[in-house]
Formats: C-alpha cells, structure tokens, sequence
C-alpha cells in the first residue's frame, strides 16, 4: 500500500476523492471431512471520485502507478464533464466538507500462523463432531479471514489510513428426522485477524456440544403456528430488526427514493423504550465489530441516533444527502472494494438496552415464542420486514417449551417498534452480518433481547 | 506479455515448480456505468481492472489463488503462495482439472460501449417515467456495459478465449401518493445490445403500473389454503431450490431430497425445466462451465421426470455421478397450457406472488415468506394489492402440485420465464 497520497494533490481539479485499497480474502472449507475450499484472493487497486456542478465521475484501475492514479483521476474528472455536458440542470452545488486525518491499523500482534494450521484447525472440530456425534449426518465447516486495508485522500485535506480485519468460523450441521434433512448453523469471530479470535480448536468444543443440542431440539421441533403472535426476539434478531427493517429505511438515499421514514422524522415510531443507534465505532469505549473512523468520504464517522425514546430522529448520510436534505454529514460513506463508489451503509446498529432481565421477559408471554437465530432478513420502503427464523422456542405459561421448525416472521417495523414492552440488559453483538446493496459490506449487527408482537409463517 | 503469454507463463512456472496438474484464467475488464438515484442521473463510472486465478494440484492436494496484478513480480510472488499452499493441503482422490478438449474462440456482443446511446436511453426511461408514472420514484437504476477479454488454459492442453461484451439495465422504484408508500420493486436485464428503449425491457413498464396502485394496499382478512400464480420476476425464488439440491453441495453432504430421484417423477408432469447457457435466445449465458468444460445445454426435468443431477467435475468424482457440461441457470420452461388472463381465472381464492422476500427454504424445502408487490385473487379476479401477507408450504411439493403454466414469457436476458399456478399454499 502506498503511504501517502498527497502527492497526486495537485492533479486534482475539482471536488476529488482519491482511494487505494486492498481487501485481502482466505477461505478454507471442509464438506463432510473433504476439504472443498482452500482459496485465497488479493484485489488492489485504486479509485477516484470527482463531484462537479452537481453530477459525479468515478473510474478505477486495477494498476497502482503514478501514471495510472494520474489517469484514474483524469478519467473520473471526464466523466463528471461527460454528465455535465448531457446535463441540462447543472448548477454549482458545494458538498458539505468536512477534513478530518485518522489512521488506524487492527492487524493482529501475534505471529502470523501457516494456511496448513488452520486446516488443522478446521479438521480438528471436524473429528470432535464425529467422534462425540454420530447422529451427525452432513458437517459443513469454513473459516476465513477478510482484511481491508484503506488509504483515502480528499481535495477538502481529509486524510485517512485504515486496516479492518474480520475473520470467521461457520459451522453447519445436519441430522436426520423421519429421513428429512434439518440443518443448523451457528458463526463465531469479528473484528481481528485469524489469530485474534481463535486461539485453539478445544475452546470451540463447548460451543459445538451446544450447537448439536440445539439442532436435536430443533429436529423434534414443531411448526410454528402461522399469525401475530407476543415474541421476544434474541440479541441475534432484535440486531437484524434494528438493521434490516429500520436501519435500511432511515438511509438518506432510500428516504430520497421514497421511503417511509422520510415522512416520520422527529414523529413518535416506537415504544418509548426504544432508542436505536448506528454506532460509527465503539460503545463506552468498547470497540464495535466493524469500527468506521473515517468514511471513504473522509467526513468523520459519528454515531447516529436514529430513534430516541421512540422519537425518529436523524438519517444516515453522505455528502450528497445531507446537502440535498439539509442535513448534518454523519460519516456513513462506505465502499467494498477499491472498483466500488461509496454508497450510504450502516456501521454498528443496535437497540440500545434497556433494564429488564431475558428471564422475566420469557415469563411474561402466556403463549407466544422465543425466537433465537435468524439466517437473512429483506426490509422495504414500507420498512416491512422479513427474516428467516432458523431457531427458535414455543414459550407456554412462561415456559419455553418445544423447540420450532424454520420459520420465518414479519411485520411493519415501524407498528412492531410501538409494541415493544420489554428490553433486556444485556448488549450482545451478532458474528458476521454482511449486508447487500449493490455492493456487499461488513456490517455489525446485534443489540438486546425485545419483547414485541409480530407476525409468524407457519402452519 | 499479453494476457495468453502471462496466464501461460504462470502455468508453465506452476509446472515446473512441480505441479501435477494446472489450471488458469486470465482476464481483463472494462466496465460503464450509468446511474440514477433519487430520479436523477448522477453517476457515471469507469472501472477497469484485471484477474488472474490459479489453481494446482500436486498429489491430488490442490489449492487456488486469485490476485488482480499482471506484472511479473506479483504473479511470481502469488505462485509461490500458492505452491506452499498445496502442499499443506489435503489429499482428496477427487481432486482434478478437466481433460484435453479442442480449442475455440468466442464472442459474444460488442466489447466497446456506444455511451450516447446508453445515455440517451437512460434519459428517455427517466422522462417516461415522470411523464407516465408520477407516483413512482426512480430510487436506483443503472444502465452498464461490461467487455471482457478472457483465457482459460490448463496443463491437458485446454485452451479457450471469450471475447464479450454485454448491455445491463436495473432498476428499482418506489411510488408515494401523500403518505401512502408502496413496497420498493425492482428488475433488471442483461443484453447483447440497446435496441429497444428501456421500457420495453423485462416487463418493467407492468411492475411501474402496479408500483403505483400498490401505494394503497390492503392485509388478507383470513388464512386459507390457497393457489399462487408465481410471476417470471419471482419464479427463480423457487427454481433455485431444484438448483440448490441437484448441485455438488447438496449431494456430496446427502442432504438432497432429489439424491436418489434420476428417472423419477420429482414435479408435475406438465413441467420441463432446460437450463440453456449457450441458446441462441438467452443473451448472457457461459460458454465454459467453472470446471473447464465447454457448456451445452441441458434437460434438468423432462415432463416431471428428473433426468440429471448437476454435478462438476469434482462433485462427479466425490459422489460417483455423472459429470455435467453445465452448472445450471439459464432457464427455460416448457409446458405451457394456459394463457395468463385465463391462469387467473381459472383461481378460486389466491394471490399473485409478483415478489417474494423470504427465509432460505429448509433441506427439505419447507419455506416462508412475505408476499411484496402482489394480489390477492378471488373467484378469477385480481381484488387488491395486499400487505403483511405471509405464504407458507413446501417447494418440492409446490412443483408437483403445478396447474397451469402460462404461454407468455418474459426474456431477462440470462433466463426466460412463465407465470405458473401452484396449489396447495398456507396465505396468512
């Protein structure tokens, strides 16, 4: 990676962003004990983003050079003049600025270990799953590791060098019930390296003994009965709400394309109870899973309060929203890959705790469900929501009881929200959320147990 | 070097170095992009980039790499890497690269973009829909052309170019009406040229006319057992889990409710399913499948009966299948027997699935799911646009239970697709 891009400075002629990154994969599977993947990637490059009379030119290359940063930013500075040619409407809007130099590097500090340890690794809770669990009828195991390591300079002087890694371990397995297959996964790791967030393979023991119990459970489990039911949705859920179906709604640029959330600000959305945050970075210190600094924007990143005591009140923004919608820059400007425009993403978003205990929640529901493992989710302009259930509990006379099937629920996020009685106390961050919208991202995801009432597929 | 040289340089190293068995391909890429967002054309985008993907096999132990640099230092450093990382894999007797084939050279569209017209087209859509449909807003669509010039060789000799370039349109929009607001819809294309304005593309002016008469929408009063009738745009939903469980994952673990079913009647009899990369009538299919075969098109299901799993070369060797020149997508339905105005007659109580959002189906292939942007259908009417409205069932049993298949078809470029009528569905 080049160090400082200050140098290409001069040949900027108009509102510039200048990026080069690296995302750097390694991926290793094992499929019922064959080892099905055992792949590693590199993709470098660099891009830039020129903004002038209202339109915007992007171009990047693969190739890092002098003469090839020259003309990606000549290429992106044509653009722009290409749409502000064909543009009828042009006018001379200033973005909002915003200069702001941060750097920071996650790399892990220990020593790198071989591609073949983690084969090791992986084949190792291989061999504790068929060992300790002959019920086990198909064993899918993958670990990976994604670094993305970014270097941004903006004409406005902001200036930012970040290293984000995240690494992962899936496990997924399969027993027979009455010669059906039923499946269940469970995702540890987050921000760090490999090294960083597995030690060993017998610290996973544990976790895989609960997994397969689990999955037993859920073999003999039951259909969910479809309808509106009183639920309380775990850490893992209550973060994907928080995410899919109100995150997504309050994203200036879908406010601008219609969505829901644009008539609702400073309007009552939610429970009283109910404040929901997009952390740019850390809680209290504690660092989040996919900590944002600096955007690809170079606006620092801050924490966005979209909901407060059940009051809408703030969008996620870019430059261009918040100039559109008169609002204050929030530093949610976020790229995959060096080829990708920044588009406004979500960084950390949880519902922030509250003060009850996740026992008296599941002892206040008569007849309803405790819904723990979501697999995907789809919100809407609507902010109606879906997610897919793929572990979850009947709860009878404040019971949890029989174990369910896949199921999925849904609802009108913003009706759901004004039912929520009860948040736990606990803050819990889900492993692994990546969200989709034309580009993927690494989103952190997670929050309390809520009690609310939606409604369930089943039979 | 030119890109066959670097890709046959890094090879021949791979050879040398000791490597049993060799396989590559080399590309380089030209993408334009335009787009609008919140109903404005804002963005144009040039990217160009490179990729250049390994893989070797050295005692039946393999491993791959991918890098996007050309120059001579990162291949060799990626060489390298990739030599220690097949020899800390593991031995897999399966493990193997396709055998000799003849050579051949393909193109495909036109590898330089006609901008203006990309353009012009983009601008034209914009303004018909503001003029047409003012409710709806334009929240993303893109107009691209992506070229790409490409090399596969392998150490048996294999040796492919694909020269192509192809047109794409997306689109995705929202109507208000005050402070009603309809459920986002969208759909895209992928062709071999612009010819026809954007309107005219995968049925988008039909789902713009219902975008806005879904700003009202209005739940189902009960549950019932009912029909769907599943639209082109939402039918891949369905089809991706006869994909899914006829594919190397899927088998190789044994969890296919299809593993042991070659010869059996897995749907109804009416329906025939062919997955087509190379038809004259699909734009956007593949030439090479992603084990080094040349592709040919294939029967899946013929009148209900399932003639093949799609097994690669790998998951032929590991389960003891028949290999495939073919990895699905592409789809082609035969069996049509209804018009769609009489499709919908022929419902009695159901809904008009035109998007679904739902959970991935089960092994089993129980699902559930959100109804979006669609209607319910009473006694052989369209009645209304609904919301919060869940459907429920097994799609394995979905495709036995089919009653009609429509005539009409829509062309997306990379699949063409019927509306069709299953029974036997929970609406809630």
């Amino acid at each position: 990676m080049i160090q400082s891009l200050n140098k290409y400075k001069n040949s900027f002629k108009y509102y510039t962003e200048l990026r080069v990154q690296e995302n750097r994969n390694i991926r290793f599977g094992l499929l019922n004990g064959n080892l099905i993947s055992n792949d590693q990637s590199i993709e470098s490059g660099v891009s830039s983003r020129v903004f002038k009379d209202g339109d915007w030119g992007f171009s990047s290359n693969a190739i890092i050079t002098d003469s090839s940063i020259d003309k990606v930013i000549n290429s992106s500075t044509d653009n722009a003049i290409f749409l502000n040619s064909r543009n009828e409407n042009k006018c001379g809007i200033l973005l909002p600025e915003d200069i702001y130099n941060h750097e920071f590097n996650y790399s892990t500090k220990k020593n790198k270990n071989s591609n073949s340890y983690w084969i090791s690794f992986i084949k190792d809770l291989d061999a504790y799953i068929i060992k300790k669990y002959k019920q086990i009828t198909s064993r899918k195991i993958f670990i990976s590791n994604l670094d993305m390591e970014k270097n941004l300079l903006t004409s406005s002087g902001a200036e930012s060098y970040s290293m984000t890694p995240r690494s992962l371990l899936y496990m997924i397995l399969t027993v027979e019930n009455e010669n059906e297959p039923v499946e269940l996964m469970d995702v540890f790791g987050g921000l760090g390296q490999l090294e960083d967030n597995f030690d060993s393979p017998d610290v996973f023991y544990s976790k895989i003994d609960i997994l397969v119990d689990k999955l037993i459970q859920k073999s003999k489990g039951t259909h969910a009965k479809a309808g509106l039911h009183d639920v309380v949705l775990d850490a893992d859920l209550a973060g994907i709400l928080a995410h899919e179906a109100i995150g997504h709604t309050t994203e200036a640029d879908l406010v601008m394309g219609g969505s829901v959330a644009g008539d609702y600000l400073n309007k009552n959305v939610a429970s009283e109870l109910v404040t929901l945050i997009d952390y740019a970075n850390n809680i209290d210190g504690n660092i989040c899973p996919v900590p944002v600094y600096v955007d690809d924007e170079g606006t620092k990143a801050n924490d966005v309060t979209i909901i407060e005591n059940g009051i809408l009140k703030n969008f996620m923004h870019n430059k261009d929203s918040a100039h559109e919608l008169d609002m204050k820059i929030t530093g949610n400007a976020r790229a995959y890959k060096y080829s990708d425009e920044p588009l406004i993403r979500m960084r950390n978003t949880a519902i922030k705790p509250g003060m009850d205990k996740l026992n008296d929640m599941i002892s206040s529901i008569d007849n309803g469900y405790y819904l723990t493992r979501s697999s995907n989710g789809q919100a809407d302009s609507t902010s109606e929501f879906m997610f897919g259930v793929v572990m979850g509990y009947e709860i009878k006379n404040g019971k949890i009881q029989q174990a369910i099937k896949d199921t999925t629920i849904s609802g009108i996020a913003f009706d759901v929200l004004k039912t929520v009685s009860m948040i736990s106390d606990e803050m819990v961050w889900s492993s692994g959320g990546m969200c989709g919208k034309k580009q993927i991202i690494p989103v952190g995801m997670g929050g309390p147990a809520i009690k609310c009432r939606l409604n369930i597929g089943g039979r | 070097m030119d890109l066959k040289e670097t890709l046959s340089y890094a090879i021949n190293t791979l050879l040398d170095k000791g490597m049993d068995d060799v396989e590559g391909m080399i590309n380089e890429y030209e993408k334009k992009e335009l787009n609008i967002e919140a109903g404005k054309i804002s963005l144009l985008r040039t990217t160009f980039s490179n990729s250049l993907r390994l893989e070797a096999i050295k005692d039946k132990k393999q491993s791959t790499i991918s890098i996007n640099k050309l120059d001579k230092q990162s291949i060799d450093k990626s060489l390298e890497k990739l030599i220690v990382n097949v020899e800390s894999s593991q031995y897999d007797e399966s493990n193997d690269i396709s055998e000799y084939q003849n050579p051949e050279i393909f193109n495909k569209g036109t590898l330089k973009p006609d901008l203006d017209l990309m353009y012009d087209r983009l601008k034209n859509f914009n303004s018909f829909v503001k003029d047409k449909y003012k409710k709806v807003l334009l929240e993303a669509v893109t107009v691209d052309h992506n070229s790409s010039k490409s090399y596969i060789l392998n150490s048996n000799g294999v040796d492919f170019n694909i020269n192509k370039g192809m047109y794409g349109f997306s689109s995705m929009f929202t109507s208000k009406d005050g402070i009603n607001t309809s459920s986002f819809n969208y759909t895209g294309v992928e062709k071999l040229n612009l010819n026809k304005k954007l309107n005219d593309y995968g049925h988008v002016s039909e789902l713009l006319r219902q975008s806005e008469e879904q700003v009202k929408s209005f739940p189902i009063k009960d549950k019932f057992l009912g029909e769907i009738i599943v639209t082109p745009h939402c039918l891949t939903e369905f089809i991706s889990f006869l994909d899914y469980s006829i594919s190397d994952n899927a088998l190789i673990s044994g969890t296919s409710i299809y593993k042991d079913k070659i010869g059996e009647k897995i749907t109804n009899k009416n329906f025939t399913l062919t997955s087509n990369p190379v038809h004259e009538k699909i734009d956007s299919g593949y030439y090479i499948t992603s084990d080094t075969y040349e592709s040919k098109n294939i029967t899946l299901i013929k009148d209900g009966v399932l003639k093949t799993h799609l097994l690669s070369l790998y998951g032929a060797n590991k389960t003891g299948g028949r290999r495939v020149p073919n990895q699905g997508g592409n789809y082609m339905i035969e069996g049509s027997n209804s018009s769609f105005e009489n499709m919908i007659k022929d419902v009695k109580k159901g809904v008009l699935l035109c998007r679904f959002s739902g959970g991935s189906p089960s092994d089993n292939g129980d699902f559930s799911g959100v109804a979006k942007n669609s209607y319910y259908i009473e006694n052989g009417k369209v009645m209304y646009p609904i919301i919060e409205t869940m459907i429920s069932g097994n799609i394995a049993q979905m495709f036995l239970n089919i009653r009609n298949i429509s005539h009409e078809k829509v062309d997306f470029g990379d699949c063409i697709l019927p509306w069709i009528t299953f029974d036997g569905i929970t609406i809630s």
